[in-house]
């Protein structure tokens, strides 16, 4: 089937009344659990998933997709509003848009956040379209050797790119990954690290880890603030109305950052938050009076609102095309896909093209529902988030336990769920970063699955993984990866003894 | 010996990582394959070993906003561990009581516990919530969640 036929048949999925209801009901569910402050786009997703249990997977997925831009557009209102960015991907957003919001002009810095929200990732959903069927004709060929490199590089990169220590983030890799090992393995049939316990013979499923990482972990931090009552003082919002020079200001911002974005994010590890940074650090270096950054410039809000939701679609292309998360919030998305029993990989385009060409048909509906819905609506929208924080807990919490009741009716799970919920809250307060540690939990199945078959099918020999130059070059890049955090250091150190001097 | 938190991290994780180990090593043999399921772990562990000494002697200290993250005063510590305990006993609960009365009982209690003052709200909202979740997972999405004492 040619992309274009395989589009219009996505169209007509997308386009359906049952899509576009869920597209829209992802959209607002995202953008509501994205504004709360704490909650990212990885709690949002894994709050969602038990709704989609028995939907039909591209009606699910199509939501879930929503749901994902949704919580990174939700993410930055509470940036602007609030300076409180809900996820790391749009702090960048707030370094401009609260200033603007201090002014009087939160309205302003909505419409200009919600319209190159649009325009960032309507341009990458174009992007998709053209690079993840080829990417995935690509990947066709890939044996389990090629396999194995690409999710090593992808573990690799979301370590040593994640902020923060890179030892800290690859011990959240390894013992992530360890966690993938209890249960029964599937080759040999041996039952490891199980303790004699029947509930754990299965493994531990995703949605336990990701809800108690993510969504009770933050609870916690939710606990902690649940006096802080900013919320409830914001006042009127202003206007939302954007001028000619507005307009100006944006399109250079806006036009570099589309593509800018996209290519961060279909980078294993990169993703949001670093094209958020990059959009503005670059915008700022180019900008005629980079003085007016950080004061509430047009620019320097528009820069990394563009590159955050480029990147979103942008973080789809491995997804879909490869079946490899690049980064934690793709790797919930890859449980739900797994949840309904969707493979995604090359073989997505063939074996399922109304999920494959849906997703991206509904990412221009779910792009232009988040401008219509936020544009005239974000005053009321904002007033959601005064709901009162300690009956938000109480809320969160069930839903956490429930999500997970729901796929297992045991309450064993329920019991692991709340001993990752200490540990995600324990890792939070020790500064360990825990999206590397859910990603390789999802991957490290995978990998150890294709790292056997390839030793299987050699005898043993190892040399059998660095046999051909796609693998050679997977495992080149990702030494490269390593080099990133040290020459970031060495700046860091290099600006602090040129602090020191210059007092 | 053991000064900085990496320090107590990175011992804690040898100890983790040696049991691990231990627990690899003791697996059953199966001899038909060449490589058996106690290699990945093995590498896992052994991996994990390395990574603690390194951060061991990792001598980078904690930002100040890293420090004041883990700075809890001794109240709030009481509050986590009571919400905890409301969150186990809410599970201990949940296929005695079913999950109506269980979560009705949850919402409004741990809504007050933590400062929620509006009685009224709260009761509206911890009845009409867990009412709505459970006519909808067992009605819409066709998932029994657990009826108990309830007839319906």
């Amino acid at each position: 089937m040619g992309a274009m036929e395989g589009f219009m048949q996505g169209l007509e999925v997308a386009f359906s009344f049952q899509g576009i209801l869920f597209v829209l009901i992802g959209v607002i569910a995202g953008t509501l659990i994205g504004m709360m402050p704490g909650l990212g786009p990885i709690s949002a997703i894994a709050i969602m998933i038990p709704i989609t249990y028995g939907m039909n997977p591209s009606t699910a997925l199509m939501m879930m997709a929503g749901v994902y831009y949704g919580a990174v557009f939700g993410g930055s209102t509470s940036s602007i509003l609030l300076n409180a960015p809900g996820i790391s991907g749009t702090v960048a957003t707030s370094f401009d848009g609260y200033p603007m919001a201090q002014r009087g002009e939160a309205g302003k810095a909505l419409a200009i956040a919600a319209i190159s929200s649009f325009v960032g990732g309507t341009v990458s959903v174009v992007l998709l379209m053209l690079f993840a069927p080829a990417l995935a004709q690509v990947a066709v060929s890939f044996g389990p050797a090629q396999y194995f490199a690409l999710m090593f590089l992808g573990l690799t990169a979301i370590a040593s790119l994640s902020d923060g220590s890179t030892v800290k983030a690859l011990i959240a890799a390894t013992v992530g990954f360890m966690m993938a090992t209890i249960g029964i393995d599937g080759q040999t049939g041996t039952t490891r690290f199980t303790f004699g316990n029947p509930n754990l013979m299965e493994g531990i499923d995703f949605l336990v880890i990701a809800l108690g990482l993510f969504a009770l972990a933050e609870i916690c931090f939710l606990i902690k603030n649940r006096k802080d009552d900013s919320l409830s003082k914001q006042g009127d919002i202003g206007s939302l109305k954007l001028g000619k020079s507005d307009f100006k200001e944006m399109r250079g911002p806006m036009s570099r950052q589309s593509f800018l974005g996209f290519i961060l994010g279909v980078l294993p590890g990169a993703g949001a938050t670093i094209a958020s940074f990059i959009g503005y650090i670059s915008e700022k270096r180019i900008a005629k009076r980079p003085e007016e950054f950080g004061k509430g410039s047009v620019k320097g809000l528009s820069a990394p609102e563009t590159a955050n939701n480029a990147a979103t679609s942008g973080a789809f292309v491995p997804l879909l095309s490869l079946g490899i998360p690049g980064s934690g919030t793709t790797a919930v998305m890859l449980g739900a896909f797994l949840v309904l029993g969707i493979q995604p990989g090359p073989l997505l385009v063939q074996d399922h093209p109304d999920v494959f060409w849906g997703i991206i048909a509904s990412m221009y509906i779910g792009n232009v529902f988040l401008l219509i819905l936020n544009l005239p609506l974000i005053p009321y929208i904002a007033k959601i988030l005064k709901i009162s924080r300690p009956l938000l807990i109480s809320l969160v919490a069930i839903f956490s336990l429930i999500g997970v009741y729901a796929i297992s009716f045991s309450t064993f799970d329920l019991y692991v769920l709340l001993a990752f919920g200490v540990l995600g809250y324990l890792m939070r307060l020790f500064s360990v970063p825990a999206p590397p540690f859910i990603l390789a939990f999802i991957l490290g199945g995978m990998m150890e699955q294709s790292l056997r078959q390839t030793l299987t099918a050699s005898g043993g020999n190892m040399l059998a993984l660095i046999s051909d130059p796609v693998s050679i070059g997977l495992y080149i890049v990702s030494l490269i990866s390593f080099l990133v955090p040290l020459i970031r250091t060495r700046n860091k150190n290099d600006q602090s003894e040129s602090e020191q001097k210059a007092s | 010996m053991l000064k900085t938190l990496n320090q107590k991290l990175s011992l804690f994780l040898i100890l983790f990582a040696s049991g691990y180990l231990y627990l690899t090593y003791n697996l059953k043999e199966y001899p038909y394959v060449p490589v058996d399921s106690d290699f990945v772990p093995k590498v896992l562990g052994y991996v994990l070993i390395v990574l603690a000494v390194f951060l061991y002697f990792d001598k980078s200290s904690e930002t100040k906003e890293e420090k004041e993250k883990r700075t809890i005063p001794k109240k709030e510590i009481l509050v986590l561990l009571a919400v905890g305990a409301m969150i186990f006993l809410y599970i201990f609960l949940l296929e005695l009581l079913g999950f109506v009365l269980s979560s009705m009982l949850f919402v409004f209690g741990c809504s007050l516990f933590l400062g929620y003052r509006n009685h009224k709200v709260n009761v509206i909202v911890s009845v009409i919530f867990p009412l709505v979740m459970y006519l909808s997972f067992n009605y819409l999405l066709q998932i029994k969640l657990p009826q108990g004492i309830l007839p319906f």
